[in-house]
Protein backbone atom coordinates (compact mmCIF):
# COMPACT_ATOMS: atom_id res chain seq x y z
CA UNK A 1 0.00 0.00 0.00
CA UNK A 2 1.72 3.33 -0.85
CA UNK A 3 1.58 6.45 1.03
CA UNK A 4 -1.83 7.92 -0.80
CA UNK A 5 -3.37 4.68 0.15
CA UNK A 6 -2.59 4.83 3.65
CA UNK A 7 -3.37 8.01 4.07
CA UNK A 8 -7.41 7.63 2.67
CA UNK A 9 -7.50 4.50 4.94
CA UNK A 10 -6.46 6.18 7.51
CA UNK A 11 -8.74 8.98 6.59
CA UNK A 12 -11.74 6.45 6.51
CA UNK A 13 -10.70 4.60 9.25
CA UNK A 14 -11.19 7.83 11.56
CA UNK A 15 -14.59 8.70 9.53
CA UNK A 16 -15.83 5.14 10.67
CA UNK A 17 -14.82 5.77 14.13
CA UNK A 18 -16.66 9.54 14.29
CA UNK A 19 -19.83 7.98 13.24
CA UNK A 20 -19.34 6.03 15.97
CA UNK A 21 -19.84 8.09 17.97
CA UNK A 22 -22.06 10.50 16.52
CA UNK A 23 -24.86 8.75 14.36
CA UNK A 24 -24.92 5.37 16.19
CA UNK A 25 -25.75 7.17 19.66
CA UNK A 26 -27.99 9.68 17.44
CA UNK A 27 -29.90 6.86 16.08
CA UNK A 28 -30.37 4.78 19.57
CA UNK A 29 -31.58 1.80 18.08
CA UNK A 30 -32.35 -1.62 19.97
CA UNK A 31 -29.79 -3.01 17.65
CA UNK A 32 -27.21 -0.40 16.85
CA UNK A 33 -24.57 -1.15 13.74
CA UNK A 34 -20.92 -0.90 15.13
CA UNK A 35 -18.87 1.56 13.36
CA UNK A 36 -16.18 0.53 15.23
CA UNK A 37 -16.19 -3.17 13.81
CA UNK A 38 -16.31 -1.61 10.37
CA UNK A 39 -13.56 0.61 10.87
CA UNK A 40 -11.55 -2.01 12.15
CA UNK A 41 -11.93 -5.22 9.83
CA UNK A 42 -11.38 -2.50 6.88
CA UNK A 43 -8.34 -1.59 8.71
CA UNK A 44 -7.61 -5.28 9.13
CA UNK A 45 -7.40 -6.09 5.31
CA UNK A 46 -4.90 -3.80 4.50
CA UNK A 47 -2.47 -4.70 7.34
CA UNK A 48 -0.74 -7.80 8.95
CA UNK A 49 -2.43 -9.65 11.77
CA UNK A 50 -0.17 -8.51 14.73
CA UNK A 51 -0.74 -4.93 13.36
CA UNK A 52 -4.69 -5.60 12.63
CA UNK A 53 -4.71 -7.04 16.18
CA UNK A 54 -2.84 -3.70 18.42
CA UNK A 55 -5.29 -1.24 16.53
CA UNK A 56 -8.38 -4.26 17.64
CA UNK A 57 -6.78 -3.73 20.89
CA UNK A 58 -6.67 0.01 20.65
CA UNK A 59 -10.10 0.39 19.53
CA UNK A 60 -11.57 -2.26 22.28
CA UNK A 61 -9.86 -0.01 24.57
CA UNK A 62 -11.24 2.91 23.55
CA UNK A 63 -15.27 1.65 23.47
CA UNK A 64 -14.35 -0.19 26.96
CA UNK A 65 -13.24 3.26 28.51
CA UNK A 66 -16.78 4.12 28.16
CA UNK A 67 -18.56 1.43 29.79
CA UNK A 68 -15.60 1.02 32.72
CA UNK A 69 -17.19 -2.12 34.18
CA UNK A 70 -16.61 -4.31 30.85
CA UNK A 71 -12.76 -2.92 30.70
CA UNK A 72 -10.95 -5.42 28.55
CA UNK A 73 -13.67 -7.32 27.03
CA UNK A 74 -13.79 -5.25 23.87
CA UNK A 75 -10.47 -4.62 24.12
CA UNK A 76 -9.98 -9.32 23.67
CA UNK A 77 -12.99 -9.11 21.62
CA UNK A 78 -11.69 -6.67 19.12
CA UNK A 79 -8.16 -8.15 18.85
CA UNK A 80 -9.52 -11.35 18.28
CA UNK A 81 -11.70 -10.04 15.37
CA UNK A 82 -8.95 -8.08 13.61
CA UNK A 83 -6.30 -10.71 13.59
CA UNK A 84 -9.14 -13.01 12.52
CA UNK A 85 -9.60 -10.80 9.79
CA UNK A 86 -6.62 -9.56 8.46
CA UNK A 87 -5.74 -13.70 8.64
CA UNK A 88 -8.65 -14.61 6.36
CA UNK A 89 -8.34 -11.50 4.68
CA UNK A 90 -7.49 -13.13 1.59
CA UNK A 91 -10.51 -15.44 1.54
CA UNK A 92 -12.84 -12.46 2.34
CA UNK A 93 -12.33 -9.74 0.97
CA UNK A 94 -12.96 -9.86 -2.17
CA UNK A 95 -14.46 -7.57 -4.87
CA UNK A 96 -18.06 -8.84 -3.92
CA UNK A 97 -20.17 -7.26 -1.90
CA UNK A 98 -21.94 -10.07 -0.67
CA UNK A 99 -19.06 -11.67 0.68
CA UNK A 100 -18.06 -8.17 2.39
CA UNK A 101 -21.15 -8.30 3.95
CA UNK A 102 -21.49 -11.57 5.22
CA UNK A 103 -17.44 -10.76 6.20
CA UNK A 104 -18.79 -7.28 8.48
CA UNK A 105 -21.76 -9.62 9.36
CA UNK A 106 -19.51 -12.64 11.01
CA UNK A 107 -16.76 -9.97 12.31
CA UNK A 108 -19.47 -8.24 14.15
CA UNK A 109 -21.23 -11.76 15.44
CA UNK A 110 -18.10 -13.41 16.67
CA UNK A 111 -16.87 -9.57 18.25
CA UNK A 112 -20.28 -9.69 20.62
CA UNK A 113 -20.40 -13.64 21.01
CA UNK A 114 -16.67 -12.88 22.54
CA UNK A 115 -17.80 -9.65 24.15
CA UNK A 116 -20.93 -10.80 26.09
CA UNK A 117 -19.24 -13.82 27.21
CA UNK A 118 -15.71 -12.10 28.71
CA UNK A 119 -17.73 -9.07 29.84
CA UNK A 120 -20.44 -12.24 32.08
CA UNK A 121 -23.16 -9.20 32.56
CA UNK A 122 -25.43 -11.32 31.01
CA UNK A 123 -26.21 -14.53 32.25
CA UNK A 124 -29.12 -17.33 31.02
CA UNK A 125 -31.89 -16.81 29.00
CA UNK A 126 -31.37 -13.09 28.24
CA UNK A 127 -27.31 -14.13 26.97
CA UNK A 128 -28.94 -16.58 25.12
CA UNK A 129 -31.26 -13.78 23.46
CA UNK A 130 -28.69 -11.27 23.16
CA UNK A 131 -26.53 -13.80 21.66
CA UNK A 132 -29.09 -15.22 18.68
CA UNK A 133 -31.33 -12.33 18.62
CA UNK A 134 -30.11 -9.24 19.10
CA UNK A 135 -26.30 -9.26 18.36
CA UNK A 136 -27.28 -11.22 14.60
CA UNK A 137 -29.45 -8.76 14.45
CA UNK A 138 -27.07 -5.61 15.12
CA UNK A 139 -24.75 -7.97 13.13
CA UNK A 140 -27.04 -7.37 9.76
CA UNK A 141 -27.46 -3.84 10.40
CA UNK A 142 -23.96 -3.38 10.69
CA UNK A 143 -23.42 -5.15 7.76
CA UNK A 144 -26.10 -3.85 5.52
CA UNK A 145 -24.62 -0.18 6.62
CA UNK A 146 -21.03 -1.32 6.28
CA UNK A 147 -21.61 -2.37 2.29
CA UNK A 148 -23.49 0.91 1.85
CA UNK A 149 -20.37 3.32 3.29
CA UNK A 150 -18.47 0.58 0.87
CA UNK A 151 -20.45 2.22 -2.16
CA UNK A 152 -20.33 5.10 -1.05
CA UNK A 153 -16.17 5.37 -0.19
CA UNK A 154 -14.87 3.15 -2.89
CA UNK A 155 -13.10 6.32 -4.50
CA UNK A 156 -11.37 6.81 -1.25
CA UNK A 157 -10.54 3.12 -0.48
CA UNK A 158 -9.79 1.62 -3.70
CA UNK A 159 -6.45 1.22 -4.55
CA UNK A 160 -4.89 4.07 -6.19
CA UNK A 161 -3.96 3.49 -10.22
CA UNK A 162 -0.05 2.37 -10.45
CA UNK B 1 11.31 -17.18 1.74
CA UNK B 2 9.20 -19.84 4.39
CA UNK B 3 11.46 -18.73 6.96
CA UNK B 4 10.64 -15.21 6.94
CA UNK B 5 7.26 -16.27 6.60
CA UNK B 6 6.90 -18.37 9.76
CA UNK B 7 9.06 -15.81 11.30
CA UNK B 8 6.31 -13.13 10.74
CA UNK B 9 3.66 -15.66 11.81
CA UNK B 10 5.23 -16.10 14.61
CA UNK B 11 6.00 -12.66 15.36
CA UNK B 12 1.96 -11.96 14.95
CA UNK B 13 1.25 -14.89 16.96
CA UNK B 14 3.19 -13.11 19.78
CA UNK B 15 1.40 -9.85 18.86
CA UNK B 16 -1.92 -11.27 19.21
CA UNK B 17 -0.97 -13.49 22.87
CA UNK B 18 0.67 -10.24 24.20
CA UNK B 19 -2.87 -8.18 23.15
CA UNK B 20 -4.91 -10.74 24.30
CA UNK B 21 -2.98 -11.13 27.96
CA UNK B 22 -3.44 -7.04 28.44
CA UNK B 23 -7.01 -7.19 27.33
CA UNK B 24 -7.51 -10.10 29.95
CA UNK B 25 -5.66 -8.40 32.85
CA UNK B 26 -7.16 -5.15 31.98
CA UNK B 27 -10.71 -7.35 32.39
CA UNK B 28 -9.05 -8.84 35.67
CA UNK B 29 -8.21 -5.70 37.13
CA UNK B 30 -10.26 -4.38 39.92
CA UNK B 31 -12.90 -1.81 40.29
CA UNK B 32 -10.70 0.40 42.11
CA UNK B 33 -7.80 0.40 39.42
CA UNK B 34 -10.42 -0.22 36.50
CA UNK B 35 -12.29 3.15 37.07
CA UNK B 36 -9.30 5.34 37.50
CA UNK B 37 -7.51 3.84 33.96
CA UNK B 38 -10.99 4.49 32.03
CA UNK B 39 -11.23 7.80 33.61
CA UNK B 40 -8.12 8.89 32.29
CA UNK B 41 -8.74 7.70 29.24
CA UNK B 42 -11.60 9.46 28.70
CA UNK B 43 -10.51 12.26 30.15
CA UNK B 44 -7.24 12.66 28.00
CA UNK B 45 -7.11 11.63 24.16
CA UNK B 46 -10.97 10.45 24.20
CA UNK B 47 -12.85 13.52 25.36
CA UNK B 48 -13.15 15.02 21.72
CA UNK B 49 -15.19 11.13 21.26
CA UNK B 50 -16.85 11.61 24.59
CA UNK B 51 -17.98 14.79 23.63
CA UNK B 52 -19.34 14.14 20.17
CA UNK B 53 -21.46 11.28 21.98
CA UNK B 54 -22.81 13.33 24.55
CA UNK B 55 -24.23 16.13 21.57
CA UNK B 56 -25.54 13.31 19.95
CA UNK B 57 -27.44 11.63 22.25
CA UNK B 58 -29.01 15.08 23.37
CA UNK B 59 -29.70 15.69 19.90
CA UNK B 60 -31.95 12.36 19.96
CA UNK B 61 -32.95 13.49 23.18
CA UNK B 62 -34.17 16.72 21.63
CA UNK B 63 -35.36 15.17 18.24
CA UNK B 64 -37.63 12.44 20.65
CA UNK B 65 -38.99 15.23 22.44
CA UNK B 66 -39.69 17.79 19.64
CA UNK B 67 -42.90 15.80 18.78
CA UNK B 68 -44.57 15.81 22.48
CA UNK B 69 -42.92 19.74 22.79
CA UNK B 70 -44.85 20.31 19.54
CA UNK B 71 -47.98 18.80 20.62
CA UNK B 72 -47.72 20.27 24.36
CA UNK B 73 -47.35 23.97 22.14
CA UNK B 74 -50.22 23.54 19.63
CA UNK B 75 -52.61 22.35 22.69
CA UNK B 76 -51.40 25.58 24.10
CA UNK B 77 -51.29 27.21 21.38
CA UNK B 78 -55.53 26.01 20.89
CA UNK B 79 -56.32 26.93 24.94
CA UNK B 80 -54.95 30.22 23.96
CA UNK B 81 -57.00 30.56 20.99
CA UNK B 82 -59.90 29.48 22.44
CA UNK B 83 -59.74 31.84 25.65
CA UNK B 84 -60.73 34.68 24.47
CA UNK B 85 -63.82 33.06 23.04
CA UNK B 86 -64.56 32.03 26.64
CA UNK B 87 -63.81 34.84 28.08
CA UNK B 88 -66.09 36.56 25.77
CA UNK B 89 -68.79 34.31 26.53
CA UNK B 90 -68.52 34.71 30.05
CA UNK B 91 -68.74 38.27 29.80
CA UNK B 92 -72.02 37.86 27.92
CA UNK B 93 -73.55 35.02 29.82
CA UNK B 94 -72.57 37.12 32.74
CA UNK B 95 -74.08 40.39 31.17
CA UNK B 96 -77.76 38.41 31.08
CA UNK B 97 -77.09 37.27 34.69
CA UNK B 98 -77.41 40.62 35.26
CA UNK B 99 -80.09 41.33 33.28
CA UNK B 100 -82.18 38.36 34.35
CA UNK B 101 -81.67 39.63 37.83
CA UNK B 102 -82.53 43.16 37.43
CA UNK B 103 -86.32 42.06 35.08
CA UNK B 104 -86.35 39.73 38.60
CA UNK B 105 -89.66 37.64 36.36
CA UNK B 106 -91.57 37.18 33.59
CA UNK B 107 -88.75 36.39 31.34
CA UNK B 108 -87.70 33.13 29.21
CA UNK B 109 -83.87 32.70 28.76
CA UNK B 110 -82.98 31.66 25.10
CA UNK B 111 -79.75 30.95 22.59
CA UNK B 112 -79.94 32.69 19.25
CA UNK B 113 -79.15 30.48 16.50
CA UNK B 114 -77.96 32.18 13.65
CA UNK B 115 -78.43 30.56 10.41
CA UNK B 116 -76.74 31.23 7.20
CA UNK B 117 -79.41 31.72 4.84
CA UNK B 118 -79.90 34.89 2.57
CA UNK B 119 -82.04 36.69 5.68
CA UNK B 120 -79.89 35.56 8.60
CA UNK B 121 -78.68 38.97 9.39
CA UNK B 122 -82.56 40.31 9.71
CA UNK B 123 -84.42 36.93 11.37
CA UNK B 124 -83.00 34.67 14.34
CA UNK B 125 -84.36 31.20 15.47
CA UNK B 126 -84.43 30.93 19.27
CA UNK B 127 -84.52 27.69 21.82
CA UNK B 128 -87.63 28.13 23.98
CA UNK B 129 -91.13 28.33 22.34
CA UNK B 130 -94.73 28.26 23.28
CA UNK B 131 -93.73 25.33 25.95
CA UNK B 132 -91.80 27.98 28.25
CA UNK B 133 -94.51 30.87 28.08
CA UNK B 134 -92.95 32.18 24.71
CA UNK B 135 -96.07 34.01 22.78
CA UNK B 136 -95.84 35.86 19.32
CA UNK B 137 -94.32 39.60 19.79
CA UNK B 138 -92.95 38.70 22.43
CA UNK B 139 -90.33 41.12 23.00
CA UNK B 140 -86.34 40.15 22.63
CA UNK B 141 -83.94 41.80 24.50
CA UNK B 142 -79.84 41.70 25.52
CA UNK B 143 -78.16 43.35 28.24
CA UNK B 144 -77.43 45.84 26.08
CA UNK B 145 -80.85 46.52 24.49
CA UNK B 146 -83.20 45.98 21.67
CA UNK B 147 -82.82 43.04 19.96
CA UNK B 148 -86.60 42.07 18.36
CA UNK B 149 -89.84 40.85 18.04
CA UNK B 150 -90.72 37.19 18.36
CA UNK B 151 -93.14 36.41 14.84
CA UNK B 152 -93.63 32.57 14.50
CA UNK B 153 -93.81 30.37 17.95
CA UNK B 154 -93.34 26.75 17.90
CA UNK B 155 -93.78 24.41 20.62
CA UNK B 156 -89.73 24.12 21.08
CA UNK B 157 -88.54 27.10 19.45
CA UNK B 158 -89.47 30.21 18.02
CA UNK B 159 -88.69 32.69 15.29
CA UNK B 160 -87.87 36.73 15.92
CA UNK B 161 -87.38 39.05 13.90
CA UNK B 162 -84.25 41.42 14.55
CA UNK B 163 -84.59 45.15 14.38
CA UNK B 164 -82.21 44.93 11.25
CA UNK B 165 -85.59 43.43 9.28
CA UNK B 166 -87.05 46.28 7.20
CA UNK B 167 -90.67 45.52 9.02
CA UNK B 168 -89.42 46.14 12.06
CA UNK B 169 -90.65 49.04 13.88
CA UNK B 170 -90.04 50.69 17.56
CA UNK B 171 -91.70 53.50 19.15
CA UNK B 172 -88.22 55.15 20.52
CA UNK B 173 -87.83 58.58 22.26
CA UNK B 174 -84.85 60.34 23.92
CA UNK B 175 -85.07 59.25 28.42
CA UNK B 176 -86.21 62.94 29.46
CA UNK B 177 -89.08 62.64 26.88
CA UNK B 178 -88.52 65.44 24.98
CA UNK B 179 -88.03 63.78 21.53
CA UNK B 180 -90.16 60.94 20.08
CA UNK B 181 -89.72 59.14 16.89
CA UNK B 182 -89.89 56.01 15.10
CA UNK B 183 -87.03 53.35 15.19
CA UNK B 184 -86.07 51.06 11.85
CA UNK B 185 -83.70 49.66 10.61
CA UNK B 186 -81.48 52.53 8.01
CA UNK B 187 -81.74 50.01 5.19
CA UNK B 188 -79.82 52.66 3.17
CA UNK B 189 -76.25 54.10 2.69
CA UNK B 190 -73.05 52.06 2.76
CA UNK B 191 -73.87 50.20 6.33
CA UNK B 192 -76.42 48.33 4.77
CA UNK B 193 -78.74 48.10 7.83
CA UNK B 194 -76.42 47.96 10.04
CA UNK B 195 -77.69 51.38 11.64
CA UNK B 196 -80.82 52.37 12.90
CA UNK B 197 -83.25 55.71 11.84
CA UNK B 198 -85.20 57.55 14.49
CA UNK B 199 -88.00 59.01 12.30
CA UNK B 200 -90.31 61.29 12.63
CA UNK B 201 -88.86 63.15 15.33
CA UNK B 202 -90.65 66.47 16.02
CA UNK B 203 -88.44 69.46 14.47
CA UNK B 204 -88.51 71.49 17.66
CA UNK B 205 -86.56 68.81 19.15
CA UNK B 206 -83.10 68.01 18.72
CA UNK B 207 -80.89 65.32 19.68
CA UNK B 208 -76.96 65.81 20.36
CA UNK B 209 -74.83 63.08 19.24
CA UNK B 210 -74.64 60.42 21.88
CA UNK B 211 -77.98 60.99 23.76
CA UNK B 212 -79.51 57.72 24.60
CA UNK B 213 -82.62 56.32 22.65
CA UNK B 214 -85.08 53.77 24.50
CA UNK B 215 -88.30 52.60 23.47
CA UNK B 216 -91.17 54.42 24.76
CA UNK B 217 -93.61 51.94 25.34
CA UNK B 218 -96.18 52.90 22.94
CA UNK B 219 -98.00 50.65 21.03
CA UNK B 220 -98.21 47.88 23.66
CA UNK B 221 -95.79 45.65 22.03
CA UNK B 222 -92.41 47.08 24.12
CA UNK B 223 -92.24 48.30 27.51
CA UNK B 224 -90.88 51.47 27.87
CA UNK B 225 -86.97 52.20 28.85
CA UNK B 226 -85.18 49.86 26.60
CA UNK B 227 -82.08 50.96 25.45
CA UNK B 228 -82.23 51.03 21.25
CA UNK B 229 -79.36 52.93 20.78
CA UNK B 230 -77.23 56.27 20.88
CA UNK B 231 -77.72 59.35 18.10
CA UNK B 232 -74.85 59.70 15.51
CA UNK B 233 -76.29 62.48 13.83
CA UNK B 234 -79.27 64.11 11.66
CA UNK B 235 -79.57 63.08 8.47
CA UNK B 236 -81.12 64.87 5.64
CA UNK B 237 -84.68 63.00 4.48
CA UNK B 238 -87.24 64.79 2.11
CA UNK B 239 -89.64 65.16 4.76
CA UNK B 240 -89.74 68.88 6.19
CA UNK B 241 -91.61 68.25 9.03
CA UNK B 242 -89.65 66.28 11.05
CA UNK B 243 -86.27 65.15 11.83
CA UNK B 244 -84.37 61.88 11.23
CA UNK B 245 -81.50 60.75 13.19
CA UNK B 246 -79.24 57.79 12.64
CA UNK B 247 -78.39 55.93 15.78
CA UNK B 248 -75.89 53.64 16.66
CA UNK B 249 -77.40 50.36 17.59
CA UNK B 250 -76.97 48.98 21.25
CA UNK B 251 -77.36 45.53 20.25
CA UNK B 252 -75.35 44.41 17.42
CA UNK B 253 -77.44 41.50 15.75
CA UNK B 254 -74.15 39.35 15.18
CA UNK B 255 -73.19 39.35 18.34
CA UNK B 256 -76.22 38.33 19.93
CA UNK B 257 -76.10 34.39 21.45
CA UNK B 258 -77.80 34.64 24.66
CA UNK B 259 -81.18 37.03 24.95
CA UNK B 260 -84.16 37.24 27.34
CA UNK B 261 -87.54 36.81 25.79
CA UNK B 262 -89.81 39.09 27.63
CA UNK B 263 -93.54 37.53 28.59
CA UNK B 264 -96.92 39.49 28.35
CA UNK B 265 -97.49 39.22 31.56
CA UNK B 266 -93.90 41.22 32.57
CA UNK B 267 -95.12 44.18 30.05
CA UNK B 268 -97.73 45.15 32.11
CA UNK B 269 -95.13 45.65 34.79
CA UNK B 270 -92.90 47.50 32.68
CA UNK B 271 -88.90 47.72 32.87
CA UNK B 272 -88.52 51.11 34.64
CA UNK B 273 -85.39 51.26 35.93
CA UNK B 274 -83.55 48.02 34.58
CA UNK B 275 -81.31 49.80 32.24
CA UNK B 276 -81.96 53.61 33.55
CA UNK B 277 -80.68 52.19 37.42
CA UNK B 278 -77.20 52.39 36.01
CA UNK B 279 -77.35 56.35 35.27
CA UNK B 280 -79.33 56.60 38.51
CA UNK B 281 -76.77 55.00 40.49
CA UNK B 282 -74.04 56.53 39.41
CA UNK B 283 -75.47 60.05 40.13
CA UNK B 284 -76.89 58.85 44.05
CA UNK B 285 -72.82 57.88 44.42
CA UNK B 286 -71.97 61.10 43.18
CA UNK B 287 -74.54 62.98 45.71
CA UNK B 288 -73.26 60.59 48.75
CA UNK B 289 -69.43 62.18 48.05
CA UNK B 290 -70.74 65.47 47.31
CA UNK B 291 -73.09 65.76 50.56
CA UNK B 292 -69.82 64.02 52.41
CA UNK B 293 -68.19 67.05 51.53
CA UNK B 294 -70.38 69.85 51.96
CA UNK B 295 -71.01 68.48 55.84
CA UNK B 296 -67.29 68.34 56.44
CA UNK B 297 -66.82 71.76 55.04
CA UNK B 298 -69.84 73.08 57.34
CA UNK B 299 -68.69 71.48 60.68
CA UNK B 300 -65.55 72.77 60.01
CA UNK B 301 -66.52 76.62 59.51
CA UNK B 302 -69.25 76.10 62.58
CA UNK B 303 -66.33 74.70 64.43
CA UNK B 304 -64.20 78.17 63.63
CA UNK B 305 -66.85 80.42 63.96
CA UNK B 306 -67.21 78.96 67.57
CA UNK B 307 -63.40 79.48 68.20
CA UNK B 308 -63.75 82.78 67.11
CA UNK B 309 -66.52 83.56 69.46
CA UNK B 310 -64.74 81.98 72.37
CA UNK B 311 -61.49 83.98 72.06
CA UNK B 312 -63.47 87.10 71.24
CA UNK B 313 -65.51 86.73 74.74
CA UNK B 314 -61.89 86.19 76.84
CA UNK B 315 -60.55 88.83 74.89
CA UNK B 316 -63.43 90.90 76.07
CA UNK B 317 -63.24 90.16 79.69
CA UNK B 318 -59.70 90.77 79.94
CA UNK B 319 -60.10 94.19 78.30
CA UNK B 320 -58.92 94.05 75.02
CA UNK B 321 -60.12 94.33 71.85
CA UNK B 322 -61.60 91.57 70.56
CA UNK B 323 -59.86 89.62 68.08
CA UNK B 324 -61.00 90.93 64.59
CA UNK B 325 -63.72 93.00 65.73
CA UNK B 326 -62.27 96.27 66.88
CA UNK B 327 -64.04 99.35 64.93
CA UNK B 328 -62.39 103.03 65.51
CA UNK B 329 -64.28 103.96 68.75
CA UNK B 330 -62.20 101.23 70.75
CA UNK B 331 -65.42 100.57 71.78
CA UNK B 332 -66.50 95.79 72.03
CA UNK B 333 -68.08 95.19 69.29
CA UNK B 334 -70.51 92.03 69.80
CA UNK B 335 -69.35 89.62 66.99
CA UNK B 336 -71.74 87.20 66.27
CA UNK B 337 -70.79 84.14 64.90
CA UNK B 338 -70.67 84.62 61.42
CA UNK B 339 -73.27 82.89 59.36
CA UNK B 340 -72.56 79.31 57.65
CA UNK B 341 -72.49 79.67 54.64
CA UNK B 342 -74.83 77.00 53.10
CA UNK B 343 -72.83 74.85 50.26
CA UNK B 344 -75.87 74.23 47.93
CA UNK B 345 -75.61 70.81 46.43
CA UNK B 346 -75.02 70.88 43.26
CA UNK B 347 -78.10 70.33 41.02
CA UNK B 348 -79.19 66.86 40.40
CA UNK B 349 -77.99 65.79 37.10
CA UNK B 350 -81.30 65.71 34.49
CA UNK B 351 -78.67 65.66 31.45
CA UNK B 352 -79.60 62.20 30.16
CA UNK B 353 -76.57 60.20 30.81
CA UNK B 354 -75.44 57.85 28.56
CA UNK B 355 -74.36 55.27 31.54
CA UNK B 356 -75.77 52.51 30.16
CA UNK B 357 -73.31 51.38 28.27
CA UNK B 358 -72.24 47.81 28.43
CA UNK B 359 -69.26 48.90 30.15
CA UNK B 360 -71.01 50.18 32.97
CA UNK B 361 -73.90 47.58 33.37
CA UNK B 362 -71.78 45.20 36.02
CA UNK B 363 -70.87 48.37 38.72
CA UNK B 364 -74.81 49.21 38.52
CA UNK B 365 -74.83 45.77 40.32
CA UNK B 366 -71.81 45.78 42.25
CA UNK B 367 -73.77 49.71 43.76
CA UNK B 368 -77.72 48.98 43.85
CA UNK B 369 -76.72 45.91 46.03
CA UNK B 370 -75.64 48.18 49.04
CA UNK B 371 -78.10 48.46 51.99
CA UNK B 372 -80.07 51.76 52.23
CA UNK B 373 -78.70 52.71 48.49
CA UNK B 374 -81.94 54.51 46.67
CA UNK B 375 -82.06 54.32 43.12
Amino acid sequence: MNMGGAIRAIISFLIFVVLHYTLRPLLGWRAPMDFLILALLLAAVRVRPSTAAVIGFILGLISDSLAPDALGAGALAMTTVGFGASYLKAVFFADNLVLNAFFFFLGKWVFDIMYFIVEQRVHGVELVQQLLLWSPLSAAVTAAVGVLLLFIMRPLLEPSPA
Amino acid sequence: MARAIRSNTRLDLIVLATCAVLALAARALPNTMRDPVATTMRRSFLAPLVLLQERSEKGRQSLLAADAKQARLDSLSLDAMKAGSLEAENERLRKVIGLGSRIRWGFVPAEALHGRGIRDETTVILSAGSRAGVSRLSPVIAPEGLVGVVDQVDPTMSHAMLWTHPDFRVSAMSPDGTAFGIAQAHLTGATGGYLIELRGVPFRATLKPGALIVSSGWGGVWPRGIPVGTVLQEIKTTEGWARTYLLRPAVNPADVYSVMILRRDRLAKGLEGVWQSVAQADAAAQRIVVSGDSAARTAALAEAAARRAVLDSIARANGTPALGATDSTGAPRVVAPRPVPVRRPPPPDTTPRDTTRRDTIPRRDTISQRPGMTR
